[in-house]
């Protein structure tokens, strides 16, 4: 089966009679592509569930049974009359103004914003962007990741609050086809990276930006389960739903860490058993065995060796832990007459020599120089501290092989 | 489905309007309870549903008589279930009998004594049975199942009818009980939350005025909740109280407490007996209390995975295999008390190497920095007593205790 078939409107013509370009899909509960009928509206069983607050609004009052969506024929990535009204009150990103007109933008800039407080009775048909236009508009988004003009917070920011709207166009129109799967995990994608990326900015907005980020990462990730259940078939998991569920695995390694959603042990349950089996769950599993353990060593080097991009992007501070803790053991258990060698030490944590010399002083702890020369890290100090929450992040080696 | 004539179906509807109404007003609960128990398919109530088919127009019976029509909204609607329970429509019959517990719940608030509680408890049992039955029904013509989860609404209302300063109230548990295995079935396991605050911190309700029978429920599903949060002492007090008062005659009950309690018992240190495990058949565990005894990690393993489907929608699976450490001790342990016999003065040094070779025995291969970094686990948990010279590359227990047992906490704390 053909699952990254992205249809067959061309990206010339965004005029969207665009009923039938649902792919169609076995289970009755994604709903028949309605023809093109006179009304704007489909009918569907039941609505999709999605754990967002994107469409607690629409769907709360409505009787769950007999449910109709709107289709949306906007056809471009912004409602028209949204950018004539926001180029008129100079309420233009920086991306969408037309040659830096703070009130001038154009079809091909103004991406549709986030509206939070939208019930289904306020939303038009013309306000709603249809399948192919949010393919459209996702692909140009992301392509602005690339931009070197401007500082990735302001992309990010932009990108965060654009892709929200995508979100929630997707969910008036219960979307949920093998198409939007690819949505969402592009968007999924999209917040990992810039999960890893944020870390890295300096500037004081960084951590609410960064909590905002892992929220809608969480979110975003719900929904995608969501989609996927919806469109199960026995025994079948789509090409990347190996991975992208295994991200939930390494967002919840710590217990205590309190991200939204449920303990991995009444998660685990509900796995398939053609997940449970698949690699990637297999490797997030066993991280998690060495992680609850402590074993730093394991935990580095599978990471190193195993690990996807993105699993790599949400394991960064569980990697930062185990370096810390690796520090905090070994402090702790040495022989105070024999010093712990930080060359042997880097190799064990995956880094460079220098890094780890770094790295145990930000715990607190003293390095010195043995009679012979090499660099160690004495034992039975009283003064390790866990390192600061705005911390350093150092080369994992052996991630070098993952091209991005 | 019999055949019944006509005269004969007219007699048994009006023989059960009239224990149905008698029951009321002579507030004869168990009557009432036999009444409605639809899942016990007792030949009565199959009876009075082939009569009711038959008939067709039961409602017109119901119309005739003052005496019946007072609980006219509430017998017809029930009558609707039964006809459908009985040819296997299941869905229909679900919709029916959640309109005729409305309907009771409506009553059952006016009845001031709390006479009918018992009744309503098997109105609670009856509609979450047939919400599941309805809900297959539901998926196996390609729906989506909804229906267990708009049961699970109905018992909140019925909880919130329970929960007041009257006699009512000790029925609030029962209905509690009810949820937690409705929430338990759908997964939405989170939802427990709220009902689990109003019982334990809502001041009308005292929780040893609650029936034994109910305690023991509940303290067997907040248990497995805290299994589920990996909060092993919480677990461990209400599963064990759980254990201690539940009647011990019911053997599949006390199987299915042990089933979570010895893991958490396990991950404190407390090894059942063999005799149990055989007794209540647990044989899942064999394998790992004999890997715990013997510090067999291979065995360990295996265990894990010949049960890893079991182990992983029960959700103890992440429990067990946390016990790795301990099965790392015990290994350590009998490292020393073998060196021991052979050279006690050097007992007290393990050397990585020897180390290293007793796993390689056990077919797991590890270099020298994956058993010191094993080792410097034990030692900073305090499974093993002692120090780690690096350069020496050897562990040096201590003389006093050096494998110190868990005494009833958990790993590292």
């Amino acid at each position: 089966m053909n699952r990254r078939n992205r249809g067959s409107s061309s990206s010339t013509s965004r005029v969207s009679n665009t009923y039938g370009n649902r792919q169609t899909s076995d289970n009755p509960r994604t709903g028949s592509g309605g023809g093109a009928s006179d009304s704007f509206r489909r009918r569907s069983d039941a609505p999709l569930k999605r754990n967002n607050d994107e469409d607690e609004s629409n769907n709360k009052d409505e009787d769950l049974a007999d449910v109709s969506f709107i289709v949306g024929t906007c056809s471009s990535m912004c409602p028209e009359r949204e950018r004539v009204t926001r180029e008129r009150l100079r309420d233009l990103a920086v991306f969408e103004r037309l040659y830096g007109n703070p009130s001038k933008s154009s079809t091909d800039l103004a991406v549709k914003k986030f509206c939070r407080t939208l019930s289904a009775a306020d939303v038009q048909a013309s306000d709603v962007r249809p399948l192919p236009v949010l393919e459209e508009t996702l692909k140009y988004l992301l392509s602005l990741l690339d931009s070197k003009e401007h500082p990735f917070e302001a992309v990010h920011d932009f990108i965060f609050d654009r892709t929200r709207s995508i979100r929630q166009d997707l969910s008036i129109q219960n979307l949920a086809n093998e198409r939007v799967i690819y949505l969402y995990e592009e968007m999924v994608k999209f917040h990992v990276i810039s999960h890893k990326r944020l870390q890295s900015c300096s500037g004081t907005s960084n951590s609410s930006m960064h909590h905002l980020n892992m929220e809608q990462l969480a979110k975003t990730l719900t929904s995608l389960y969501n989609i996927y259940d919806a469109n199960r078939k026995p025994d079948y998991i789509y090409e990347n739903e190996a991975e992208f569920r295994s991200l939930y695995v390494l967002l919840h390694l710590n217990p205590s860490s309190g991200v939204m959603g449920e303990p991995l042990s009444l998660w685990f349950r509900k796995l398939t058993f053609a997940l449970v089996k698949s690699k990637e769950i297999c490797f997030v599993r066993n991280l998690l065995r060495l992680y609850r353990m402590g074993n730093y060593k394991n935990f580095l080097s599978r990471t190193a060796s195993e690990a996807t991009y993105l699993q790599y992007c949400i394991s960064e501070p569980h990697i930062r832990e185990m370096r810390s803790v690796a520090v905090q053991y070994i402090n702790n258990v040495c022989y105070k007459l024999q010093p712990y060698p930080l060359l042997r030490l880097s190799q064990n944590l995956m880094m460079k020599e220098l890094d780890v010399e770094s790295l145990c002083h930000e715990c607190g702890l003293e390095t010195c120089t043995d009679p012979d020369g090499f660099a160690v890290l004495p034992a039975k100090q009283s003064t390790f501290r866990n390192p600061e929450d705005k911390f350093k992040v150092y080369d994992l080696i052996g991630i070098e092989r993952i091209e991005r | 489905m019999a055949y019944v004539s006509m005269g004969e179906a007219h007699r048994r509807i009006t023989e059960y309007l009239n224990r149905f109404c008698d029951a009321v007003s002579y507030q004869d609960s168990s009557t009432l309870c036999r009444l409605l128990s639809f899942s016990s398919n007792s030949p009565p109530l199959l009876s009075l549903a082939d009569a009711l088919n038959v008939f067709q127009d039961a409602s017109s019976l119901i119309r005739q008589s003052d005496k019946f029509s007072e609980y006219g909204e509430i017998l017809a609607h029930l009558f609707r279930s039964l006809q459908s329970y009985r040819v296997g429509n299941l869905v229909e019959a679900y919709l029916a009998f959640e309109k005729f517990a409305n309907a009771f719940v409506q009553e059952f608030r006016n009845w001031e004594s709390a006479w009918a509680l018992e009744a309503l408890y098997v109105v609670c049992y009856e509609i979450r049975i047939l919400a599941e039955k309805a809900d297959k029904e539901l998926t196996s013509n390609g729906k989506s199942p909804e229906k267990l989860k708009a049961a699970g609404s109905l018992l909140m209302k019925v909880f919130g009818v329970l929960a007041g300063k009257g006699p009512k109230r000790v029925g609030a548990l029962y209905v509690t009980c009810q949820l937690f295995k409705t929430y338990f079935k759908l997964g939405t396991v989170n939802l427990c939350r709220s009902v689990i605050r109003s019982i334990e911190t809502a001041r009308i309700f005292d929780f040893e005025e609650f029936p034994r029978r109910d305690k023991v429920t509940y303290m067997y599903y907040t248990g497995r909740l805290e299994v589920f949060n990996e909060n092993f002492p919480a677990a461990d007090t209400k599963l064990s109280y759980a254990l201690q008062y539940c009647n011990p005659k019911r053997e599949r009950n006390i199987r299915m407490i042990l089933k979570y309690l010895i893991p958490v018992k396990l991950s404190i240190g407390i090894i059942p007996k063999d005799e149990l495990l055989q007794n209540y058949n647990l044989h899942e565990y064999t394998k790992i209390v004999q890997a715990l005894r013997k510090g067999d990690l291979r065995l360990l393993r295996h265990a894990l995975q010949e049960h890893e489907d079991r182990f992983l929608r029960s959700g103890v699976y992440l429990v067990l295999e946390k016990l790795e450490l301990q099965v790392y001790q015990r290994l350590m342990k009998k490292i020393y008390i073998i060196q021991k016999l052979s050279d006690p003065a050097r007992a007290h040094q393990l050397k990585l190497e020897v180390i290293a070779k007793a796993l390689r025995w056990l077919e797991m291969d590890m270099d020298l920095d994956e058993v010191e970094c094993i080792m410097t686990i034990l030692i900073y948990k305090n499974l093993v007593k002692g120090y780690l010279a690096h350069k020496s590359k050897v562990v040096v227990l201590s003389k006093q205790d050096p494998f110190p047992k868990l005494n009833g906490k958990p790993v590292g704390s």
